[in-house]
């Protein structure tokens, strides 16, 4: 829409694109993955489906960014062109013909959590820890 | 903008001051009054033809008045401007001095301005004097040589600070200080 440019007008095209990258690894908070449905409808009887959040993922990594952003627009006709002007990529491969357009990058909303699998392996051996697991322990 | 205004004619809010600077030029060139000489809703219309009309056309000599009687049909003023405009106006049953007054207000309007959509509610003739805005302006000139993405730019910097987030910076800074401080009587 580009609302908060001192040149809009209503009648001015001075929306921005912008380019999503790593869709892959967004998180959703609790378990989410697990109960939150995404519904759709054939249009015949007995066409419903719900599909968990996990399934859809697995299945399209974009498709969870996208449906949320299109939710939270207005539900007007102009919603599937603006939607035409967000990009949304899995991971950090972005077309060359995207990326040297790119201009400006928006600020990460909250810090990137740090996972085990980030930490490098000695650092994770040389941390301190009280006991080791017995050998014939089974891991949950 | 409602699709109503879709096919009005727009244009922009202006003060009519030029006109009556040098010289006033009156923008009503042509001004047709269409009225029935018997029916009661042209009654107000033909007291006005009967008692200001002559004058209005004596004060106004560069306006071309026509009468235009016609049988059976309710009466119409239609004004034409200097610049192309024409207003079609109905007067059924309006009174003789309403009609004064829509006439009047004919006379020294400049053009059709009840029927122009307004693309702006501001206008000026210079728009900016630093400079128009473009979205680079004001922007960080490292972005230009920058290659996106790059997490010095998307990183988070806006999280509040906790009080012993603050107590480390400070002693870091303070460590860091004293190291240099070490450096430099070393040096010397």
């Amino acid at each position: 829409m580009g609302m908060h440019k001192p040149i809009y007008h209503p009648m001015n095209d001075c929306g921005d694109v912008v380019v999503c990258i790593n869709s892959r690894d967004i998180a959703l908070r609790g378990d989410e993955w697990k109960k939150r449905a995404y519904f759709h409808h054939t249009g015949y009887p007995g066409g419903a489906t719900w599909t968990l959040a996990w399934e859809v993922h697995n299945k399209d990594p974009t498709m969870i960014i996208k449906k949320a952003v299109y939710r939270s627009m207005k539900g007007n006709l102009q919603r599937r062109h603006t939607m035409e002007r967000l990009l949304i990529y899995p991971d950090e491969e972005v077309p060359e013909d995207v990326l040297q357009n790119v201009t400006n990058q928006i600020r990460q909303l909250r810090l990137v959590p740090t996972r085990l699998d980030h930490i490098p392996e000695d650092e994770v051996r040389k941390f301190p820890k009280v006991m080791d697991y017995p050998k014939d322990y089974v891991y949950k | 903008m409602s699709n109503s205004n879709l096919f009005l004619k727009s244009g922009f809010v202006r003060a009519p001051l030029q006109n009556g600077v040098g010289r006033y030029v009156c923008q009503l060139q042509r001004i047709v009054l269409k009225f029935c000489k018997s029916h009661g809703g042209s009654r107000g219309m033909r007291d006005f033809i009967e008692q200001d009309l002559v004058d209005f056309a004596r004060d106004n000599p560069s306006v071309v008045v026509y009468l235009k009687p016609r049988r059976h049909r309710s009466p119409v003023v239609v004004a034409e401007y200097l610049n192309g405009d024409r207003v079609w106006m109905s007067m059924q049953n309006k009174t003789h001095s309403e009609i004064t007054k829509w006439i009047e207000n004919m006379r020294t309007q400049q053009g059709d301005l009840s029927a122009l959509r307004l693309r702006k509610y501001q206008y000026t003739d210079h728009p900016s004097i630093q400079g128009p805005w473009t979205p680079f302006t004001f922007k960080n000139p490292e972005l230009n040589v920058a290659t996106l993405p790059d997490p010095k730019f998307g990183a988070n910097n806006r999280l509040p600070m906790s009080a012993t987030e603050q107590l480390r910076m400070m002693f870091e800074k303070q460590s860091i200080g004293s190291k240099e401080d070490t450096e430099e009587k070393k040096a010397e």
